[in-house]
């Protein structure tokens, strides 16, 4: 046995001491149905994906399930997975100075070429850089050394990437199903020509998608606002566009089918990528465009498949807005047929109410009789639902409702955010009426089956929006709006849930950090910051003192609405949409004008120009815009 | 649940009873009993058999595990039944279930069962186990614990809060002493409805804690004795 080998061993047996001691050792193991294992010498690149949560919800991420077949379909190459251990785990594994260790072959993190982290959202960020301490890989991206792995990161949080830019060597923009393979690319090329680590990074950098934060200088006036964002090498661009599929990438059967329970166990499938319905304050209908489709029968193909290769007993349509999708009826209707001959159940997506037709119901009724149905209006009130692009009359939502109802589904979710711009306590008491008028008319026709389930959310403005300059409500008015809808629903029985307001501000604060907030998260992570996305782990004050550490004011980023014309910490990416476009939209909303959906009357979003050549090459991929 | 039979049986129908002799390995040695279950649905789905599946909204495969094998432990021999509602020849089953098992599942043997025989679990008599330890055992000083172990007539042990008898739940402990090998336990525990031993409790009492050992099931015994004496615990 070879030292290296013997050193594994040494490794694997450790951990095998520490499984039983810990809750769910199972999530620690791997070894499922459909995993790729590949001898560790047999492959020239190693690649490990890790999402910075545990098993439980990485396993079930459709994204990570992606790059990790393809991947694995180069002979070249092995991706392993890697999760956060819980808190139980992270401690034991300290303890026996067992560093994090991939599924497959369970192998430190630190012997792999490229590590590519997933950051689907800032509460992760923390995780994220745990992660790295307990693989033993310097957290400060100038910190490593021309032999340590290199550290890559994608995912929707980092369209705007500077709270994490001191962490990430380079990011990869957008959909990173062809990017990956450029990136294991370059990094061949530069093992090939031999270089320093800067070499590595400059290489990188004229990948198209990928961003090398080291490569750029911020420069900010005195009152903590940007000056300039500008590059200090010649490779790397200004902007920088973010990668799309032109066509959607060949969907995954090969799922694969964990040992010990899991949030998500189903053969999803990807109907359509992007959104048009343009709700202002919706990061994903933005930074996910164009609209592509999936046919029918690469769908219903495609579940089939999946139900071969897994045996679930549960199918699942993944998209933004499912019900937008241009062949919706004949694909439920094919639906019903696969669940029939396969015996599996659906789940349903959300579903939006302007385009439903009694025609969508009576198809559904089929696929899942009796259960539950969503409806996200999103504001209480008609004018406060023009502010934020999403119209609709109360009427043409009661109409909805009845349908519902008459179609026999019992249980209605209604969801709704709170602390929109220009929101007023009317707009806010309106969200408890409609949720008591939609039970009342649920009684009068499935009677005491009725039952409303209201989730109330806050909203945070988000970059690459139209709203990306607006202000965070403040905490303490989130709390009173809460109570005022607490108030409105005494008596009734609407049941409500709603996000607690401190989680929400930490979002907002995160969202539109710009680099020097890093700092901020680093010493949060010092002082025990981790699971920032579990109710249980999440502490305001840690946060809070990390700031004040750090001389920075919180309010700087989360209640101070952004000057129309300043320079924003992530206006050098280029998510597909212009800044000029999401402005006039800004101004639009402040005048309650709407902005119809963009497949009636293309409104030049930034999307064709940023992608004209890939439109012209691919004149079937399936997209919406002209 | 005693009933061995299948539900809804309709005499025109050729309904068979096939029973697998399986191994649970290294990956699925921290998959529970309800996580098993899942997983054999989800084997019998892939595997096209024409399994026989409830009636109603969510279909499920009905499912007969022998014995839940504790949390951790491996096993080279399990055993479940399932109904089909035709028959097939055996070493077709056999193959179509091979070919989609798990990493860790291996398919041992396939056989017939009678439809008229008991659950599995009302089957069950003992079990023999494995153990193996990951540190260097004296194998003279293990043999003694063992023997003082044996010696005793009752040993209270305290389980989810229960007071009850481990001693007459264990029918044998041997030291195995294995050529050019360490030493390892080998015992034969009971394992009746309400009356089954743990391994993980014997080895407390020897003194070893469950990051010292690993366990496997080797055996499985059933009895058709329907007369079985009782043990309260
Ligand atoms: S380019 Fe036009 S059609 Fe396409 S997403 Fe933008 S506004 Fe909509």
């Amino acid at each position: 046995m070879s030292e290296l080998n013997s050193k594994q061993e040494n490794l694997r047996r450790r951990v095998e001491r520490i499984l039983p001691t810990v809750v769910k050792p199972g999530r620690y193991v791997g070894g499922e149905l459909n995993q790729v294992h590949k001898a560790w010498d047999s492959v020239r690149t190693h690649f490990a994906l890790v999402f910075p949560d545990i098993y439980d919800l990485g396993q079930s991420n459709l994204g990570i399930a992606l790059l990790y077949d393809i991947l694995n379909k180069r002979a070249d190459v092995a991706a392993e997975r890697a999760f956060a251990p819980w808190i139980d785990m992270e401690a034991a594994m300290r303890d026996a100075g067992i560093p994090l260790f991939s599924l497959e072959n369970k192998r430190a993190l630190s012997d792999f070429d490229i590590i590519g982290f997933s950051l689907p959202y800032e509460t992760v960020y923390t995780n994220f850089i745990n992660l790295l301490d307990l693989s033993n890989i310097p957290i400060f991206s100038k910190d490593r050394t021309v032999e340590m792995p290199l550290v890559i990161a994608g995912g929707q949080a980092i369209y705007n990437p500077e709270p994490v830019a001191p962490f990430v060597d380079a990011f990869a923009l957008g959909e990173g199903e062809e990017a990956v393979l450029d990136v294991v690319n370059a990094y061949q090329a530069w093992e090939d020509k031999g270089g320093s680590r800067e070499d590595l990074l400059i290489r990188l950098a004229e990948v198209p998608g990928v961003y090398v934060p080291s490569l750029y200088e911020v420069n900010y006036h005195g009152d903590g606002r940007i000056a300039s964002i500008q590059p200090t090498h010649p490779s790397a661009s200004l902007p920088i566009d973010k990668r799309i599929m032109a066509e959607l990438p060949p969907p995954l059967t090969h799922f694969m089918v964990p040992n010990v329970e899991v949030v998500q166990e189903r053969v999803s499938v990807e109907i359509m990528r992007g959104c048009t319905r343009g709700c202002r304050f919706c990061h994903a209908g933005m930074v996910n465009r164009p609209i592509r489709e999936r046919s029918v029968n690469d769908i219903l193909d495609t579940l089939r498949e999946g139900i071969r290769q897994t045996g679930y007993e549960e199918v699942s349509l993944l998209s933004l807005s499912s019900s937008d999708y241009s062949q919706i009826i004949p694909l439920i209707n094919g639906l019903g047929d696969l669940l029939r001959e396969q015996q599996v159940n659906i789940t349903l997506p959300s579903l939006r109410i302007e385009s439903f037709s009694g025609e969508i119901m009576d198809a559904l009724q089929d696929l899942s009789p009796g259960g539950g149905f969503t409806l996200a209006p999103e504001a209480g009130t008609e004018r406060m639902r023009n502010v934020i692009n999403k119209p609709i009359s109360d009427a043409e939502f009661f109409d909805t409702v009845r349908e519902i109802f008459e179609h026999d589904w019992n249980t209605v979710k209604l969801y709704f955010m709170i602390g929109h711009p220009q929101e007023t306590l009317e707009d806010v008491a309106a969200i408890a009426e409609l949720a008591k008028e939609t039970l009342q008319i649920g009684r009068r026709i499935v009677g005491g089956r009725a039952r409303i389930h209201l989730g109330v959310s806050t909203f945070i403005p988000k970059p690459h929006t139209p709203f990306q300059w607006a202000a965070f409500d403040d905490p303490v008015s989130i709390q009173e709006k809460i109570s005022l809808l607490h108030d409105r629903l005494h008596g009734s029985k609407v049941k409500m849930t709603w996000n607690d307001p401190m989680a929400s501000q930490h979002e907002a604060w995160l969202s539109r950090g710009d680099r020097r907030i890093a700092d901020v998260i680093y010493k949060a992570w010092q002082n025990g910051a981790r699971f920032d996305a579990w109710r249980e782990h999440f502490n305001i004050e840690i946060w809070q003192n990390a700031f004040e550490d750090c001389d920075l004011d919180p309010d700087f980023y989360g209640k101070r609405a952004r000057d129309l014309d300043e320079v924003l910490p992530w206006d050098h990416i280029n998510a597909g949409v212009k800044k000029s476009f999401l402005k006039r939209d800004y101004e639009w909303s402040m005048e309650g004008r709407i902005r119809p959906d963009c497949r009636q009357q293309c409104y030049s979003c930034g999307i064709l120009s940023s992608f004209s050549e890939l439109r012209l090459a691919h004149p079937d991929g399936g997209w919406k815009c002209p | 649940m005693v009933d061995g039979s299948a539900p809804d049986m309709n005499p025109q129908e050729d309904i068979t009873r096939i029973r697998v002799l399986y191994t649970k390995g290294e990956s699925l040695r921290f998959t529970g009993h309800l996580d098993m279950q899942r997983i054999w649905e989800r084997l019998l789905r892939r595997s096209s058999l024409p399994v026989r599946y409830s009636q109603g909204f969510h279909p499920r495969a009905r499912l007969n595990l022998a014995s839940a094998l504790p949390l951790g432990f491996v096993s080279q021999s399990e055993l479940l039944d399932f109904w089909m509602n035709e028959p097939l020849p055996i070493n077709e089953i056999h193959s179509r279930l091979s070919n989609t098992a798990p990493p860790g599942l291996e398919i041992k043997e396939v056989s017939q069962a009678t439809l008229s025989e008991d659950a599995l679990q009302v089957q069950m008599a003992a079990s023999e186990f494995e153990v193996e330890f990951f540190d260097p055992q004296d194998p003279e000083e293990l043999k003694e614990k063992v023997d003082d172990f044996l010696a005793q007539d009752t040993i209270m042990r305290r389980r989810r809060k229960k007071l009850y008898d481990l001693r007459p739940l264990v029918l044998e402990i041997n030291v195995l002493n294995r050529e050019n090998d360490e030493p390892a336990l080998q015992m034969k525990l009971k394992a009746e409805e309400g009356a089954t031993g743990r391994p993980d409790e014997v080895m407390h009492e020897l003194g070893y804690e469950n990051t010292e050992y690993l366990v496997c099931r080797t055996k499985l015994i059933l009895s058709n004795t329907l007369a079985k004496v009782s043990i309260t615990q």
